[in-house]
Parts: structure tokens; sequence; C-alpha cells
């Protein structure tokens, strides 16, 4: 695989192309031919370097899996991962791209090994990778607590000592003792409480203007996009739907689907609040649930092989025409910016209010 | 048709008891005089962050709360529905009694779907059950009480009927321990956190769903959560809960534009805005600290140790105080 050439122009840390990950299975235990779940299929997109890259979806449209492609826990089906240029490649220098590539995992109640106190937690990366020595390891994890607001003490605790917010602040101490050039993010703060959650904004914000580093922020919740993401990536069904810079998002989601999950954001002084009434369901996936019921898929969303035709979010969308469910939509720039690009035949043009 | 709580006080036990129910009354008072008063067509949430208590709180209304590490010490919770005359206290009700009570008086809906539905059983079945233990009908009858309450919560019964859990997403899952909750016609629910598992359009959704059978069936509903927006969308009445105790509580409107506490005012404070002359990448205003169990001791406000504006005079005990308006209630000297 050869490098990429007009990397200095595009500037970009982590370059993601026709990246698919298709997971096989059977459906029962006598069946005779596999299934294909299409979790992540054919995305393409860039995150630059100083650049807060947000991913959103709802459950199961494959971002999780999209990180842990990225981070090499899972082998891809096919496309290409370039990091700073270079095809990625955790096969040959996987010790290195770890250090390079750091993910901040979901739960930071099931992330930390409860048997080890906190200082080995934290300081074993940098020691596996030959920053520290092993002796220093204590005084090593102290100065990285304290970069993430905790105390010298917490470096002696066990992890069922600490609350939640504790525990994500050494999840985030231990990804950064080796100085990642790129931080996964897989929703750091779904799990938390919103007082607890907006410190952590505050210090995952902190650490990136420091260390310039890039985040890659995946998250369900637009609120939070809108506060920390410098561009956004919308999926839905293994599939990107939209990719704008953050200001151009909020002000004009384009795709369909893009604006439910806008309409779905809660909050207070919001203009438009989200309308509860019953009238506004045939906006979301409810109705058609009620009439077409689907058996045996507990999450249905665009994976199964009917959907290999058309839009992702054809069924489901309320703009859609016959040209949707025959020819997939484009992945087009329909900003004369070029600073937003939709999958969709009949995006959205509206000024939001 | 009303449901009242006075003065409900639930104690945990610090002593290790050997399995056996007993008479400990030396640890936290994890609910600590409580009181609420919900009427018909009435949503009054309870807003919380993890540990203030708040599910526990749910679960002593029902007397669920586990029997071996705790106890309601005093207090009353006082049902009327509308076919009854007089008032029922839940507190002194027999076992055999409260029984019959719960699903029917109050009713409860859990947070996680995922786990608090049978896995080996149809869900049909699992909402038969319940019809069955409380009502004298055949189980054809029940079948058909079962598929219209499923279908009221936009799930095709007849079709879904003989699901496993496992087969139903989420949401739906979710809409399943609703239409459990409903089928016995209860006049008061507590809706325990039913959408923090899910995901935002889901949950929206739920919440869409439990405001429409609000107005269908006249439920007065008890919503805990721990996020404000989500008490502001759905409640006429909000209680902000901390270690235990009711910091404020009011109108759900009069309260987010006027916060008095100092915990509301940061905990509206830590919420990103939406508003249009926002800056992105502004710093979130927040509350130093989390919530220890030194906090649920006696004799100090249960907020002073991350309030911005505690002194000396917040160590002595803070009376709760009456505001201007009638329903307005706020645990604060500093007002």
């Amino acid at each position: 695989m050869e490098k990429i050439t007009n990397l200095k122009e595009k500037n970009a840390i982590l370059t993601v192309s026709g990246l698919s990950k298709h997971f096989k299975y059977y459906k029962t235990l006598f069946d005779i031919k596999k299934n294909v779940i299409k979790a992540v299929s054919n995305v393409t997109f860039d995150v630059l370097i100083n650049e807060i890259f947000a991913v959103v979806g709802e459950t199961g449209c494959g971002k999780s899996t999209l990180s842990k492609l990225i981070t090499g826990l899972i082998t891809k089906t096919s496309g290409t991962v370039y990091f700073k240029g270079e095809p990625l490649d955790y096969g040959s220098r996987g010790r290195k791209l770890r250090k390079d590539i750091q993910i901040l995992f979901q739960d930071p109640y099931s992330s930390l090994n409860p048997k080890k106190k906190i200082y080995k937690i934290v300081s074993y990366p940098a020691v596996k990778n030959g920053i520290i020595r092993k002796r220093d390891r204590v005084n090593f994890a102290v100065s990285q607590l304290k970069n993430v607001g905790l105390q010298e003490n917490t470096a002696y605790c066990y992890p069922h000592m600490l609350s939640g917010g504790q525990r994500q602040r050494v999840g985030i101490a231990r990804c950064l003792s080796v100085n990642p050039e790129l931080l996964i993010l897989d929703e750091p703060v779904s799990a938390l409480d919103m007082s607890i959650s907006a410190q952590i904004l505050n210090l995952l914000m902190d650490i990136q203007e420091k260390t310039k580093m890039s985040y890659m922020f995946i998250t369900h919740d637009l609120k939070l996009v809108r506060h920390i993401a410098d561009r956004v990536c919308v999926m839905y069904g293994g599939k990107i739907v939209e990719i704008a810079g953050s200001a151009e998002f909020f002000s004009m989601p384009a795709h369909p689907y893009s604006n439910v999950l806008y309409d779905s954001m809660m909050s207070f002084d919001f203009k438009s609040k989200p309308d509860l009434s019953m009238k506004s369901l045939s906006r979301t996936r409810n109705e058609q649930e009620k009439i077409k019921p689907v058996k045996n898929s507990g999450r249905n969303i665009g994976s199964d092989k009917e959907y290999t035709k058309g839009c992702v979010y054809f069924d489901k969308c309320y703009a859609s025409k016959d040209i949707c469910r025959v020819n997939e939509p484009p992945m087009e720039n329909k900003d004369q910016g070029g600073n937003r690009a939709v999958a969709c035949f009949f995006p959205f043009s509206r000024p939001n209010p | 048709m009303s449901l009242e709580i006075r003065d409900l006080t639930v104690r945990l036990c610090s002593k290790k008891t050997s399995g056996k129910a007993v008479d400990c009354c030396d640890g936290i008072n994890v609910v600590d005089s409580f009181f609420l008063t919900v009427k018909e067509k009435e949503v009054v949430s309870i807003v919380g962050e993890s540990g203030s208590g708040k599910s526990f709180l749910g679960l002593s209304i029902l007397r669920l709360n586990p029997p071996v590490i705790s106890k309601i010490i005093r207090g009353e919770i006082r049902v009327r529905c509308s076919s009854q005359k007089d008032k029922v206290d839940i507190l002194k009700l027999k076992q055999r009694e409260l029984t019959g009570a719960r699903g029917r008086l109050i009713s409860m809906i859990f947070q996680d779907p995922n786990t608090s539905l049978n896995p080996v059983m149809k869900i049909g079945e699992q909402i038969t059950e319940a019809i069955l233990a409380h009502r004298k009908v055949s189980k054809a009858e029940a079948k058909d009480i079962a598929i219209f309450y499923l279908d009221s919560m936009n799930i095709n019964g007849k079709f879904q009927f003989a699901s496993y859990p496992y087969e139903l997403s989420g949401g739906m899952r979710q809409r399943v321990m609703i239409a459990m909750a409903m089928v016995l016609n209860p006049c008061f629910l507590i809706a325990d956190e039913p959408t923090t598992a899910l995901d935002v359009t889901t949950s929206l959704q739920v919440l869409k769903l439990i405001k429409d059978i609000k107005e269908r069936s006249n439920v007065g509903i008890i919503f805990i959560t721990h996020d404000l927006t989500i008490a502001e969308s759905i409640s006429d009445m909000t209680c902000v809960f901390y270690a235990g105790q009711v910091m404020e509580l009011g109108k759900t409107k009069e309260l987010i534009e006027n916060p008095i506490h100092p915990y509301t005012i940061s905990l509206i404070k830590s919420i990103p805005t939406l508003s249009v002359n926002y800056v992105p990448k502004q710093r979130l205003s927040t509350i130093p600290g989390f919530l220890t169990e030194d906090d649920f001791s006696d004799g100090k406000c249960r907020f002073y140790s991350r309030c911005f504006r505690s002194n000396r005079d917040c160590l002595k005990n803070i009376p709760l105080v009456h505001y201007d308006t009638d329903s307005r209630y706020v645990r604060c000297i500093k007002i």
C-alpha cells in the first residue's frame, strides 16, 4: 500500500478510506449459509491534526466498531486506514502504534482492572513502552494523576474505592501516560452524571488545548458534540450520512436522520423544544415499527442483507422517494464552502430557527 | 386521587447482620424526611445525582427496599385511588395487603429494560402473569388484556406476544416494561430512570409514550432521573434531591427559570446550553468534589462541602424554608 501523497495539503493525522467490517454469523444452529452484518461499510473520513472530530449515531450504528478498527482491536474486512500518511498495520509496528493511538473506554466501572492499584494501572503503558523505568512508576503515576486533577493518595487506592468520575479520570491519565497523538474517546461521559460529566469534558478540553492532540469523540449526545467538536460526522447503519463543520451542522443539519437527532436534543433555552405529543411520532422510527414489525432481529438498523441496495435510512426517512430505495445516495459536497458532505438525494435546505 | 408522602425516613444498617432483618438504627439516613404530594395527571420528577439515594427512595415507596440492610423508620405514604373512600397507608399494610397494593395502587418501571425482564419467559407470559395474580380472569381474557396494553404501547401485540426479550430492541423492551406496569391500571406509577439506558431518539419515544399514558389514563407519575433537561420536558413539579434530602421543590418552570438553592443553580449551569449566542469550547461550570458518605451525616447542611455559598452558619441544622409561593420549598438558610 502506497503512502498518501496529498497529506501535507490535507494536514490529516488519520485518514480512513473505504473501511468496512462485516461480521458473519449463523442465524440458527443448522443454518447452511452465513449471514452478514455490515457493521461498518465503506466509511471514508479524515481526522485533522489538533482537531476534535465527533462521531454521532445511535446504538448499533457501528461507531464503537469503528473505534475498535482504528485501534486494531478487531481486524478489518476491507479498506485502508492511514495514520500520519502511513498505512495502519498493527502486525509489524503494533507497539509503536498503540503508543500513538490511545482509546478511552465508555464504562469506567469495567475498564479498570479491579485487582490492581491505581499507580500500577496508570504507569503500566509507560513502563511497557520504555518511557520510564519500573522503579520510577509511583512518582510517574502521581504526576500523571495530578495532571488530571486527582490527589496523590489515589495512587494507592483500588478502583472500587473511587467514584465514577474519578475512575474516568484515572482512565484519562492512563491514556495520556504515553503521550499519544490521537485519542479515541468512546462515549467518555455517557455513564456519568450531569455535573460529573461537565468536569470530565472541561478536563478533556483543557488537555486538548495544552497538548494539541487530536480527538475522535464518539457519542450519541449531540449536545456534547456542539459543545466540544470542530467537525461532526453522523453515522447510521454502518455508513456515514453526513460530515460537516460543527458550526455549519448546528446551523442547519442537512440529512433527514441528522434532523431527527437534532430534534431529539434536549436542553434549556432551546427555542423549538422536542415535541412530546403523539402527532410528531411519524418523524421517528416509532410508526415504522408499528406497521412493519420485524421478528427475530434485535437491532434491525441498516445492517441486514435487505439493505444492500439503496439508502440505509430509507424505511425510516420522512423524505424518502422511490429513487432512495434503488440507488444509494453518494457522499456529495452540498455546500459552497465544501465544509459539508451529505449522503442524501433530498437534503434539508431550510435554515433552522 | 392523591399520593402523599410525609416525613419518610429510611435508614441503612452500618453493621453487617447475619442475613436476618433486625432492628438496626445506627446507619445513615439514606432517605431523610422526604415529603411529596402527587395528584392525578401530574408528573413529579425527582432529580439527583448517582448515589443520592433516589432509586432507594423509589423502592421504599413500594416497600421494596432491601430488608436486611435497610429499614423505614418513620413516615407515612398515603394513597387514595378514585375507587376508594379512605386513604391507604402503604407503611401500615400487612404483607398480604401490600402484595395486592403493589401494581394495583402503585406500579413501577425499572431502570434497565435489559436486565429487568425474565430472559427465559415470553413477554406475553410475563404480562399475563401479573394480570392473573391480581385479577380473577381466565387465561384467554388475560391474554386479550395483555395484547390490548401492548398495542397501546405501539407494539404489535398479537405478533410480539410470543417473543422473548432478546428478540426486541432496547426501546421495545422498555415499552414492554411500561405495558407490564400499566396492565393493572394503577393509580400511580414510579418510573426509575426509564430512559437512561436508551439512545436519544429512543428515549424521546419513551418519554412521549409516558406523557401520552398520563393523558389517557389519569395516572400520577413519579419520574426519577438524573437529567434536569428530561425533567423539564416531562414534569409539572420537580424535586431536586441530594444526599437523601429534598433540596428544592417547586413547579418545574419556576424552578428552572428561577433556581434558589445553590445545588440547583450549579446543576443547571453544568448543562451545555443550546442558546444562539453561545461560544463553543467554553468551559462548563462544575460542582467541585463528589458525593460521599460523610455528606449523609446529620446536624449540618448536606451540600455543605460542595457549596459555593457555604460558611460556618451552614454547619448548624438547616430548616426547610417555605418560599413565597405556596408550592416552593428550599432547604437553604442563605436565600
